[in-house]
């Protein structure tokens, strides 16, 4: 059906204006990254200064380092932990089952200031741990589980399961089978969701913010208190750069992914 | 008892399952021969998969004993049973290739990868797919899935193969096909196959022996020949086809023919049976090829005759099916003419008025 030329033009208009609209206050700051403006608000001339400058600094490069560290062994704990649940909840039947369901909702549905406020006051008050990675880690991967326990239980909903039938049917113990063929089936999907989880965790401040404590300073926590004192300049930029690059090669990532998945 | 050398490959004795408040398999006992092909069948829902996936392992059961060559193998897991299943959805693994998937099971058994490839290799010889070993199934088409899905069990010299509807997502040349290449292949090889399906048509081709199921129960077992010409139950004679079914009791009897009263008031004739008594005769059934049909004023010969009116007639290509209410019943009665016996009667046509007959012998006594 070939549209009327006059309503594709408007279309046209129209999409660009959303997405200029959207996108414009990420551009300019990607833009002004390579600015050699001290203040990163105007044009002058090409640099990669900043960049340079970040890396250099050594509160940033811990700060990073922490962040990484933190991302990556909640994306490990949050993933494994999830698969397992889902695979427990697609595929048996225990007492429980629906509450354990509503609950590992929870963390998502309930505002982040109300979980972290409350897990700040649990880790001091309740169980009296020191707060450190270990409350951090915690709380990153409390909040990503349910996103790795849905993607995965998505994910089981179009599999053939069968295939695990046919597997022990051929000689395949249940570990073989899971190993053989369970893992590889859902691996689209347990990759997605560290995909996601990662980004994630990466960027939060919230939940961080609360639960670290002295000491464990994440790279947007680092961020956050250099604003503060007015010091850090054309950096935000910079880091906001890489904020906005990393969900969206994370995306894509998983774009690419799931895309494989069709089997 | 542990007899090796059983003369069933499969026995099952006395064999319940349930699932919650239904019993899918409801004291089954059967035999199977070694060698031989032996088939379940019955309509969705009678317990035939079940009782194969109750062989297989893939569900235990509640009562009763499964043997596979004269040991009992009840507590024992799908994967240390010495059978292998084809399923009805195929269950290729979509994430190996087609050489892998065959390889499996034989990897699975830890045997060295020189040999593995040997009788990979042979195997895709028998099965005709030399050259497509590194494709995926997804790239694959349903009759090459198949023999693949086929190859991967049988490379394992299971003592019996089951296969689980295996060719009804075919279509119907392909399903011929692939009818023949199971049989010769299981000729061939000489194992003892156990097949489920709903077609008594592929049941009737492939089967050394048939087992009707119905509702979790054995209906009847026996050869081709004696489940299609001679239904015990009016449940198999409606199964089979035979679908000109008469309730009634015995009315009369004497020198080994007997009369039956139908509930629809006729008197049919039929030759006494072997194995049913007269007291538990339900009925009669008649398959509807063996019904003639001739004009109204034929002189009629034999017993089972009676005038009817053509209500409806189908085309259906190899044969007319004909639909005729019969005088005096508000009886209907379906019969096949095949062409070749409409070139010595006169064309009928609906509304005419015709003379039914078909032999003593036809007359099959349900219970």
């Amino acid at each position: 059906m070939k549209s009327s030329g006059r309503s594709t033009i408007t279309l046209t208009v129209l999409t660009v204006l959303v997405y200029m609209i959207m996108w414009a206050p990420a551009i300019v700051l990607i833009v002004f990254s390579f600015s050699s403006n001290k203040y990163g608000i105007s044009w002058e001339n090409f640099t990669t200064r900043w960049y340079f400058e970040l890396l250099s600094n050594v509160g940033v490069r811990k700060a990073l380092a922490r962040s990484v560290f933190i991302a990556l062994v909640t994306v490990v704990i949050a993933t494994v932990t999830g698969t397992l649940t889902a695979y427990g909840l697609y595929k048996f039947k225990f007492r429980g089952k629906g509450t354990l369901r509503t609950v590992i909702l929870l963390p998502i549905i309930i505002p982040y200031i109300v979980t972290a406020g409350s897990l700040l006051v649990y880790f001091t008050r309740v169980i009296h741990i020191p707060l450190g990675y270990i409350t951090v880690i915690i709380a990153h991967v409390s909040f990503s589980i349910p996103l790795s326990v849905f993607v995965v239980l998505g994910r089981m909903q179009r599999i053939n399961w069968t295939l695990e039938e046919a597997s022990m049917d051929l000689g395949a113990n249940k570990l073989t089978t899971w190993r053989k063929i369970t893992i590889p089936l859902l691996l689209p999907a347990i990759i997605a969701s560290a995909v996601l989880i990662f980004p994630w965790s990466f960027n939060d401040f919230t939940v961080t913010y609360f639960t670290a404590g002295v000491g464990i300073t994440t790279l947007p926590i680092y961020v956050f208190s250099q604003i503060r004192f007015g010091t850090i300049g054309p950096v935000i930029n910079t880091i906001g750069t890489i904020f906005i690059l990393l969900p969206v090669i994370g995306l894509l990532l998983m774009n690419f992914f799931q895309k494989k998945e069709m089997l | 008892m542990n007899n090796r050398d059983s003369i069933y490959c499969v026995e099952l004795k006395n064999v319940v399952k349930r699932f919650k408040t239904i019993t899918a398999v409801d004291h089954v006992s059967i035999n199977v021969e070694q060698g031989k092909v032996f088939s379940l069948l019955g309509p969705s829902g009678c317990g035939k998969t079940t009782t194969l996936r109750l062989i297989a392992g893939l569900e235990f059961l509640d009562e009763g004993d499964v043997l596979i060559d004269g040991i009992v193998v009840n507590d024992i897991p799908p994967y240390k049973r010495e059978c292998s299943t084809v399923f009805q959805n195929l269950a290729l693994f979509p994430h190996m290739t087609m050489e892998d998937n065959i390889a499996y099971g034989l990897e699975r058994r830890k045997v060295p990868k020189p040999e593995i490839n040997k009788r990979v290799g042979d195997m895709l010889d028998l099965m005709g797919l030399i050259g497509m070993e590194k494709r995926r199934p997804s790239q694959l088409s349903g009759g090459q899935q198949q023999r693949v899905a086929l190859a991967r069990s049988l490379i394992l010299r299971p003592k019996i193969l089951l296969l689980d509807e295996p060719l009804s997502s075919l279509d119907r040349k392909l399903r011929k096909e692939m009818q023949i290449e199971l049989k010769r292949i299981q000729q061939e090889v000489g194992i003892t196959f156990l097949y489920v399906t709903h077609d008594q048509k592929v049941a009737l081709s492939i089967s050394d022996i048939i087992a009707v199921m119905r509702d979790g129960k054995l209906e009847q077992v026996g050869s081709p020949k004696a489940i299609y010409e001679a239904p015990r139950t009016m449940f198999v004679a409606a199964f089979m086809g035979a679908i000109n079914i008469f309730p009634g009791k015995v009315s009369a009897g004497g020198n080994g023919k007997i009369n039956i009263k139908t509930e629809s008031g006729m008197t049919i004739s039929a030759i006494e049976s072997k194995d049913i008594h007269n007291e538990e005769i339900s009925g009669i059934s008649v398959h509807p090829e063996l019904i003639e049909v001739s004009p109204r004023d034929k002189d009629a010969k034999g017993d089972n005759n009676f005038i009817g009116k053509i209500r409806e007639i189908i085309y259906q290509g190899d044969f007319v099916e004909m639909i005729i209410s019969l005088d005096r019943s508000d009886k209907l009665i379906t019969a096949h003419l095949m062409r070749s016996s409409l070139y010595q009667e006169d064309q009928f046509s609906p509304g005419e008025e015709v003379l039914v007959h078909w032999d003593l012998r036809s007359s099959n006594i349900t219970k």
